[in-house]
């Protein structure tokens, strides 16, 4: 008697709860990037201030770990809206395929130049991307020219570059899971790589990859998790920290870090506008058709982020230190937005 | 051997009288008392002053949030920009804009209007919206209204910001000084009380920013982990205490009880991640989960304390009761455990004050995320009070910081009302058998 | 009508069971069986009637709200349009939350068109017939349980017995919750640790050196190299903990020394309140405290001195968490101290030792297990705090003893793999419940020895 009262009790519990779950969820849940963050946190607060809707949750995951949430399917719970400071790549489109998600809108949103940074208390880096690669790459060319690859032995930047400081190198950056850390790796580190000769001839592309992206974990390179004010944080109190992350937030904190010159080029929103600054990126955020038409607020919600008082030249979104793109693309974008044009990769 | 002499003589080498060796040495050891006691009192400064420190660094830091900068603007709510269809969505902005232009007319070029437009809060646009919503017949006026200056100008006004740094270094140029100057020989700048502070959720511009949507989440959060641990605490430290027969296996129900109250948070958080969150599905970032796992966390506290209650009420009064007819229910029910309430009372309100305080574990389940909306129920999204100082402590905003000074005030104050009340509780109920 | 209606209704006619059972049996058998001779108080019969009205009743309530939701919208979505209803799963169920955002007032998303209104109003209208028949079902039920419990209602019935018998299984059904939450505990996170030591050998994990679990999470990605090693974050945390336990111990066990030897009545009252606010301080406000005042005045002492000072040193951390600790030794320690018994010190005293001498040489020895006892838990607080170190240490895995560097801790790094990253199988992920399982194994056994301890000296003085 007792056994089945305990049994039956325990059924209706497992029972109840699965029908606890059934809460509508009338919000909008975006995830992604800590780079796009601060921009999709503003357009959400006055998208929600300046309409009846809710405001969008949003959490900063990173891009990587964005797209993994957002490509695990279609259904409530399931995130709406990934941010990414980078742009799809297409096994994360196939996964995304393969897990029902067929429908993604691509929008992007400007550009971000991708800096090092240091404290305005000590002198700023001249580095190129040859010296940024000999800095933080796992393993590097043998040092005697040979055509080898040895452990990076380098632990002062003055070691990789006699013309560099004699500090040693301590660099906080974005994990796997942040779009800034695959952008960076590409933009800079490759670069970089491909000043030896012997590397960028290599036919092997995954060897490449693998010499090029691979960042050294003995210390001198930290990865400071998805939080980008943290890093600005940690700059502040240590001078002899360089910190990488998105220009937005170097615009942001102009009175206290100064960012690296990099091939010569110092990173100032007009350098990264006219592409000079050669670390520069697009910011991106994907939405899935298939909640854009059902939960409700997406539709105006991706109106207010491309409205022109937000992305425009005189947007909030610039004085966030957001780069906007040029009038042409603008244009491109908002169309789409508003026909929920497809993403066709191949 | 023994010298009848008394007095500080000294003895040869080989007749030491005892009493003069005790003498001798008693100066020494008398130091070395009075050396111990300093210690141990220097201990207790120590302590206090660690306290005291704290408690200072952050009313230091915090005090200043309570105030808000305001700029006195004339706005003319010009009837063209306001069409009545869609007055909700019109160009407040432009309003306050043009209100800036008219009083600062010698300014031109782009850079130079928009770091005028940039003394004002961006709030400044929804204030006036809400005027318009509320009077419609506003439109048309000019009225002087108070707006929330941006949070770089109220640093400024703080004393948080160095004038005399060079201006590269500075958040805010010359000529932003020089205008901000002009406002105030007008009179047109003040600070007033922060009332957003206790109105307003979260928001990315610190002046807009305020902790009501924290603290109704931290209410939600509570009223369950209350409503579900107190009776399910209760119920089982009556049960363990006074009807388990007393066995291995109650005893090692005990060791586990004890062992999960001294269980670090951040486990409790892997729980509800694992089981509530992934198995069964509920929502994510919802004060119900929060409140599920703070009573998981609670329940230990509780049991242990109403266990102890329920120990401290003396064999006699439950033999007479006994001894009078009474049934073992009877008994708990009418003699034991009103007499253990007010001990198991104290351990609820000591639970709760812990849960509050508690991060880790809502770190875990998601209410991380950046939540504006007040919380409506308890599966709508929402933050709590320590994990809204958490992420505010992060923000690199300067204004950022004596916001999360004052949160902390805020969150201080319920602690200790809280255990005031258990203090007050215990004391006016305490019986000495 | 609605489930709130309807609960308060079934908890008045529970109440209204207890009335009307009380009254059957005060007058059942009418002038010829008094009071005196039922074998249990009226109001026990009254609580029988009652319960066996209110539980079953809300058993089938509870029970029909948990499943009607999903019937009706089996239903609904058995009359929708056939294209939608060719959906798949998931685009089905954005429908149907669009249906429910609609059927609640919330606000839709775009344009309501006839066929979802159409949808909407169904639902609804079931709705409203699932809640009439539940209304229905329960109340009839709950008039036949009183009917039929009344019948049963004579002199000879034990029904205090029965009552107390259904209140001993509640709460029997309490404590079962609260063993089961440490069962969950170990199962969920024992599960996923199993799941993570299929990928990586447990020796690895807890000898290997090297620690970088931030692992590429995309297979055309390169990340770090997935080493799983623990032991710098161990180290980490045994330096955070034994600086603090550094701060903590001597600290404490002096205060509570003066307190209950050298202090009078009003300082103990007044001092010891004071100090046990330092144990109430939510943890966050350490670590505020630690990250914004203790850490930079640490760096801008060391570089004054000359020492090359982390900006997250390991001793930020430690001493704030050991400031944290210092009531937990405290009052701990002023336990075991005071129950010594005073005759050891009388004859301490009567032999002329300084109060110093004596307790040095007497009190501390005899309270020392108890003491001990108290540490030990003191350091599996110190080793399970979280805040603190998450907001003033560091994210890299150093192997070092130096404070003046920075290190991460087991705590930061759970927090760290799982703020972000959901998925539940990959390595990274399963690390952090390793390591949960790790803390809280390790937690575990300090506490089994300081509680053995404890219980072992107590014995000693009776």
């Amino acid at each position: 008697m007792r056994k089945t009262i305990f049994v039956l009790v325990t059924v209706l519990f497992m029972i109840a709860s699965f029908g606890l779950a059934n809460a509508a969820r009338d919000y909008i849940n975006i995830v992604g990037s800590s780079t796009v963050y601060p921009f999709a946190t503003v357009v959400a607060e006055q998208f929600g201030k300046s309409t009846s809707y809710k405001t969008p949750k949003i959490e900063s995951t990173g891009s990587g770990g964005g797209f993994k949430l957002f490509c695990a399917g279609v259904g409530v719970e399931h995130p709406d809206i990934t941010n990414a400071s980078r742009a799809i790549k297409k096994s994360e489109f196939d996964t995304c395929v393969a897990n029902g998600v067929k429908e993604i809108v691509e929008v992007k949103i400007g550009y971000d130049g991708i800096v090092l940074a240091n404290s305005k208390e000590t002198a700023p880096l001249k580095l190129t991307r040859k010296d940024i690669f000999l800095a933080l790459a796992k393993d590097v060319p043998d040092p005697s020219d040979a055509e080898k690859l040895v452990p990076n032995p380098y632990k002062t930047w003055q070691d990789v570059n006699p013309a560099l400081p004699a500090k040693s190198i301590e660099v906080l950056g974005p994990p796997p899971t942040s779009g800034t850390r695959d952008a960076f790796v590409e933009l800079a580190m490759e670069e970089g790589a491909k000043a030896f000769a012997w590397i960028k001839a290599l036919k092997d592309k995954k060897k490449f990859a693998a010499i090029a992206h691979t960042i050294r974990e003995d210390g001198a390179y930290v990865e400071a998790g998805e939080n980008d004010n943290l890093i600005v944080q940690k700059l502040e109190a240590n001078p002899d920290a360089v910190g990488i992350f998105g220009f937005s937030f170097l615009d942001q904190n102009m009175d206290k870090l100064q960012g690296s010159f990099v091939d010569g080029v110092q990173p100032t929103f007009d350098a990264i506008a006219d592409g000079e600054y050669p670390v520069s990126r697009p910011l991106f955020f994907y939405v899935k058709k298939a909640h854009a038409e059902v939960i409700p607020g997406i539709k105006e919600y991706l109106q207010e982020f491309t409205s022109e008082k937000a992305w425009g030249p005189d947007g909030y979104l610039t004085e966030k230190g957001m780069i906007p793109m040029p009038d042409a693309e603008r244009t491109k974008y908002r169309t789409d937005v508003e026909k929920l044009q497809n993403l066709m990769l191949q | 051997m023994n010298n009848s002499e008394t007095g500080s003589s000294k003895p040869d080498k080989k007749t030491r009288r005892s009493l003069d060796i005790v003498n001798q040495g008693l100066a020494r050891r008398y130091r070395a008392e009075r050396r111990f006691r300093y210690y141990g009192l220097s201990a207790i400064v120590a302590s206090l002053l660690f306290l005291s420190l704290l408690f200072i660094s952050i009313f230091a830091n915090g005090y200043s949030a309570f105030m808000q900068t305001f700029v006195r603007l004339n706005v003319f709510f010009d009837p063209e920009v306001l069409q009545q269809e869609s007055l909700a969505s019109a160009n407040y902005q432009g309003l306050v804009k043009s209100s800036l232009r008219k009083m600062f007319s010698d300014v031109k070029g782009r850079g130079d209007t928009r770091k005028l437009y940039g003394l004002v809060s961006s709030g400044a646009s929804f204030r006036l919206r809400d005027m318009v919503l509320q009077k419609p017949d506003v439109i048309g006026k000019t009225l002087e209204i108070w707006v929330p200056a941006d949070d770089d100008v109220d640093m400024l006004f703080k004393g948080h910001f160095d004038r005399n740094a060079a201006e590269g270094e500075r958040r805010l140029n010359d000529k932003q000084l020089a205008w901000i100057d002009q406002l105030s020989a007008d009179g047109r700048i003040e600070k007033k009380f922060n009332q957003t502070f206790f109105t307003a959720g979260d928001s990315r511009e610190p002046e807009l920013a305020g902790i009501r949507g924290a603290v109704v989440g931290s209410f939600l959060t509570l009223l369950i982990t209350l409503l579900l641990s107190f009776p399910i605490g209760v119920a089982a430290a009556v049960y363990l205490e006074e009807f388990a027969p007393k066995n291995r296996w109650t005893d090692l129900i005990e060791v586990n009880i004890n062992n999960l109250a001294a269980v670090p948070s951040i486990v409790f958080g892997l729980l509800g991640l694992a089981v509530f969150l992934n198995f069964f599905g509920l929502p994510r970032s919802a004060p119900l989960v929060g409140g599920l796992v703070l009573t998981l966390m609670t329940l230990p506290t509780i049991i242990i304390a109403g266990r102890s209650a329920l120990t401290s009420v003396p064999p006699s009064i439950r033999e007479a009761a006994l001894g009078v007819g009474a049934s073992k229910m009877q008994m708990v029910a009418h003699h034991v455990l009103p007499l253990a309430m007010p001990g198991m009372l104290t351990g609820t309100i000591i639970g709760m004050a812990r849960a509050l305080g508690e991060t880790a574990p809502l770190l875990m389940i998601g209410m991380v995320a950046f939540i504006v909306d007040i919380p409506g129920g308890f599966t709508d999204p929402s933050t709590a009070l320590p994990v809204q100082i958490f992420l505010w402590a992060d923000s690199p905003e300067r204004a950022f910081v004596e916001k999360t000074s004052a949160a902390i005030m805020v969150l201080l104050a319920f602690l200790i009302v809280m255990n005031a009340a258990a203090v007050i509780l215990r004391k006016r109920f305490e019986r000495r058998w | 009508m609605s489930p709130a209606t309807l609960i308060i209704i079934l908890l008045a006619l529970s109440s209204l069971a207890y009335y009307v059972g009380r009254r059957r049996a005060v007058t059942v058998g009418g002038d010829k069986i008094q009071i005196k001779q039922l074998h249990s108080r009226p109001t026990y019969y009254g609580a029988l009637t009652a319960i066996g009205c209110g539980i079953p009743t809300l058993l089938i309530f509870g029970f029909w709200l948990a499943v009607d939701s999903n019937v009706i919208t089996q239903l609904v979505v058995a009359d929708l349009p056939e294209n939608i209803r060719n959906l798949p799963d998931a685009r089905l169920n954005l429908i149907v939350n669009d249906i429910r955002n609609l059927v609640s007032g919330n606000i839709v998303s775009g344009e309501v068109d006839p066929a979802m209104q159409a949808a909407a109003d169904h639902y609804r209208s079931l709705k409203t017939t699932s809640n009439a028949a539940l209304a229905v079902v329960s109340i009839s039920m709950a008039m036949l349980a009183i009917v039929f419990v009344r019948g049963k209602i004579k002199p000879g019935l034990r029904a205090r017995n029965l009552v107390e018998r259904v209140i001993k299984y509640l709460l029997i059904a309490c404590s079962i919750l609260a063993i089961f939450t440490t069962i969950g505990i170990v199962l969920s996170v024992l599960y996923e640790a199993i799941l993570f030591f299929r990928v990586v050998p447990v020796t690895e994990f807890l000898f290997g050196l090297k620690w970088s679990p931030q692992m590429a999470i995309r297979s055309d990605q390169v990340g770090s190299s997935g080493a799983f090693g623990a032991v710098p974050v161990f180290l980490g945390t045994a330096l955070i903990s034994g600086i603090a336990m550094v701060v903590a111990v001597p600290i404490g066990l002096m205060s509570a020394i003066y307190l209950s030897e050298y202090a009078n009545k009003t300082f103990r009252a007044a001092a010891k309140p004071l100090i046990e606010i330092l144990a109430g301080i939510p943890t966050v406000v350490y670590g505020f405290f630690a990250a914004l005042t203790v850490a930079p005045f640490i760096r801008d002492t060391g570089s004054i001195l000359g020492l090359s000072v982390s900006s997250e040193s390991a001793l930020a951390a430690g001493l704030v968490m050991g400031v944290m600790i210092i009531p937990f030794v405290s009052s701990l320690s002023d336990d075991f101290i005071n129950a010594v018994p005073q005759a050891l010190r009388d004859g301490a005293y009567s032999l002329g030792a300084t109060q110093s001498e004596t307790i040095k040489q007497v009190i501390l020895p005899a309270a020392l297990p108890g003491i001990v006892g108290g540490v030990l838990l003191a350091v599996s607080r110190a080793i399970g705090e979280t805040m603190i170190v998450v907001m003033a240490a560091g994210l890299a895995a150093n192997l070092t003893v130096n404070p003046l560097k920075t290190v991460t801790t087991v705590t930061v790094q759970i927090v760290t793999l799982l703020v972000g990253d959901q998925e539940f199988d990959s390595p990274k992920t399963l690390a952090a419940f390793a390591l949960g399982l790790l803390l809280f194994i390790v937690t575990l056994i300090l506490n089994v020895i300081a509680l053995y301890v404890v219980r072992k000296y107590r014995e000693q003085y009776e």
